[in-house]
């Protein structure tokens, strides 16, 4: 039976199968409210799932250059990393046994591993551009790991007081105080945080104005320049997948608990915290994507890194320094 | 019923790659003009590309420059099939007000077979459109 | 850190999108539009002026044999080199050549891409000409005021 379960969450729900649909899902969504927020039709919302079968049909090319091994794993790796996450990552109520090893920090290392991913699979491409654009998406990476990791330092440290424990690291220690107290958010020490966190997501998925390492317009999608065909629709669905997983684990760390128990069954609550956790996403993907790539134009990459240890990281600090102080 | 699904993906998401093969600006300031919120292309899933890597369809502007010549042609036969080559404007058909120049190697059916050529110099937005739904026609029964 | 279409983009997200879903609701070319080219071959002299100004060379005339009836002209614009300049119907004298506003020329082969129309060109008829007494006639007549 635990088996079976177990098989059913990492295919099923919220593994493979769900993230799969979740994140070309968003993908879609957000390229839809880009395009009505800039006057457009755009799309269909499905039009994701569209280009990815496409890219399951072309020819599948391998360069002469590029070191081929590495060249084919690199993105699947990304995948099966980033889908590892959102099996960590609990939804109010729906939490599986996963959960219980779900600690900030294996989540911290594992979403470098699909950056890693991006970097090793440009660089391995043997094309120029490959190589710029993972340099370019290395100094990125230095420049939200910072804010990203202190943001994660505070919550923990903010939730292990107040719970007179040193420091917790553990989610579901933090998703079960906040059901039981009240979102995270409300914690006025942690606001600062929160806005930090909110600042690092665009980052992290790669989108305007960031996505200064696959700028198709200057270095020819830069990291992504040699990748075409499935491989590419793997590194695709990794950066919609991406958008669920940092969305949720914002949900997760700072807005959990909004809504009441509903009845006493488990299963019930879990199904609407689901629906629940859902639009959540889909309101912060709106603010948090989709409105600043509609508004904004590709800054340039030193611009990015100086604001990422700027603004991001003075306000995680501050954020830290509060939650220090006992506020 | 998977090759369903892929031929009819095939239709819906077809991605753009723009060759300038040294066209007087006039092309490509119509053919990016198709993405605007006026003519919005994305409505038919069309997405500029910035690699040939990952285009189904390839537009050539431009008169086709001896500089770029061999260039052009490297980067046409770096697009994975299936994959349709739409020639935009009177340049890449006949070389235009250039045809006789020294450095012109127009027409560029002489290199590779072109599905699709749009008349115009430069064509009008919908005319390109018109023409990208041909091209969009043709990519149904091309087999990768 | 400025974001001044934030509003923009906020209030255009529940409007009316502006986009004109061209394939299917067809649109017309504004008034004066230089489209595809209509040759008129009865108005046409074959006097080879719009040959002359068309900087591409897009306008070839192909001369037949002469005979009683007169000479086959047969004249073709190659729109897949034409600049849609419309200096062959400004020069044109008789107006035979005119640029219509349609704009969509679609073709999967650039040949399918020409404008032609043939005519036969009269013969003009010979003058009657002058015998020599006449016209000595004339001289001395003139030389004698
Ligand atoms: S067809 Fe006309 S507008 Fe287009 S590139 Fe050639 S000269 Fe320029
Ligand atoms: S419109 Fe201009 S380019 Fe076209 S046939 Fe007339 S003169 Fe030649
Ligand atoms: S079309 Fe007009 S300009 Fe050209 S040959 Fe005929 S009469 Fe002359």
């Amino acid at each position: 039976m635990e088996i079976l379960l177990g098989l059913f969450y990492v295919l099923v729900f919220p593994g493979l199968l769900f993230c799969f649909a979740i994140g070309l899902l968003l993908l879609g969504i957000d390229r839809k409210i880009v395009a009505r927020m800039q006057k457009r039709i755009g799309p269909p919302i499905i039009q994701p799932f569209y280009d990815f079968f496409k890219l399951m049909g072309k020819e599948r090319i391998v360069p002469n250059k590029a070191a081929k091994k590495i060249y084919i794993i690199a993105p699947v790796i990304g995948l099966i990393s980033i889908i590892t996450i959102a099996l960590f990552i609990p939804i109010d109520y729906f939490k599986t046994f996963f959960n219980n090893y779900a600690d900030l920090v294996v989540i911290v290392y594992l979403l470098t591993i699909p950056s890693l991913a991006i970097i090793i699979g440009g660089a391995s491409s043997g094309s120029p551009f490959g190589g710029v654009g993972a340099s370019r998406e290395v100094v990125l990476m230095l420049g939200y790991e910072l804010p990203l990791v202190i943001t994660l330092l505070a919550v923990g440290m903010k939730i292990g007081r107040l719970t007179n424990t040193a420091a917790t690291f553990s989610l579901i220690n933090i998703v079960d105080y906040q059901i039981k107290n009240g979102p995270a958010f409300l914690q006025w020490s942690l606001i600062p945080a929160a806005l930090a966190f909110l600042m690092v997501i665009p980052c992290e998925i790669g989108s305007t104005p960031f996505d200064i390492a696959d700028a198709e317009t200057e270095i020819c999608e830069g990291t992504m320049v040699e990748y075409g065909g499935i491989l590419f629709g793997v590194y695709k669905l990794t950066q919609g997948i991406k958008i669920f997983v940092m969305i949720s684990l914002f949900i997760a760390m700072f807005m959990s608990g909004i809504i009441p128990a509903v009845s006493s069954s488990i299963f019930v609550n879990s199904l609407v915290s689901i629906v629940w956790h859902m639009a959540l996403v889909i309101v912060i993907l709106f603010i948090a994507v989709s409105l600043l790539r509609a508004t904004t134009a590709r800054i340039r990459i030193e611009q990015a890194f100086k604001f990422y240890w700027t603004y991001p990281t003075a306000l995680s600090l501050l954020s830290l320094v509060l939650v220090w102080a006992g506020l | 019923m998977f090759d369903d699904i892929i031929t009819k993906s095939k239709v819906k998401s077809p991605w753009l790659y723009h060759l300038n093969t040294g066209s007087c600006n006039g092309c490509d300031i119509e053919l990016i003009s198709i993405l605007t919120p006026r003519y919005d292309v994305e409505r038919f899933g069309i997405k500029l590309t910035g690699t040939p890597r990952q285009a189904d369809i390839v537009v050539v502007t431009g008169p086709l420059t001896s500089q770029s010549k061999d260039r052009a042609l490297k980067v046409l036969s770096q697009v994975p099939d299936p994959k349709v080559v739409v020639s935009l404007g009177s340049c890449p058909m006949s070389g235009n007000v250039f045809k006789g120049s020294y450095s012109i190697e127009a027409p560029l059916d002489r290199f590779v077979d072109v599905d699709v050529s749009v008349a115009g110099c430069p064509p009008k937005p919908e005319a390109i459109i018109d023409g990208i739904i041909k091209a969009i026609e043709i990519l149904k029964d091309k087999r990768g | 850190m400025k974001f001044p279409y934030a509003g923009n983009a906020l209030k255009d997200f529940f409007s009316k999108p502006s986009t004109e879903r061209y394939p299917k609701v067809k649109k017309e070319a504004p008034k004066g539009y230089r489209g595809k080219i209509s040759y008129d071959p009865e108005k046409c002299i074959a006097c080879g002026m719009c040959i002359r100004v068309c900087s591409p060379g897009a306008i070839t005339m192909t001369k037949g044999e002469k005979n009683d009836e007169g000479q086959l002209i047969e004249m073709k614009f190659n729109l897949n080199s034409c600049t849609f300049c419309q200096m062959c119907a400004d020069f044109c004298p008789r107006g035979a050549i005119k640029l219509t506003t349609q704009y969509s020329m679609i073709a999967t082969d650039k040949n399918e891409l020409v404008v032609s129309g043939s005519f036969i060109k009269k013969i003009p008829p010979k003058p009657t000409v002058k015998t020599v007494q006449q016209s000595k006639a004339k001289t001395e007549a003139s030389g004698s005021k």
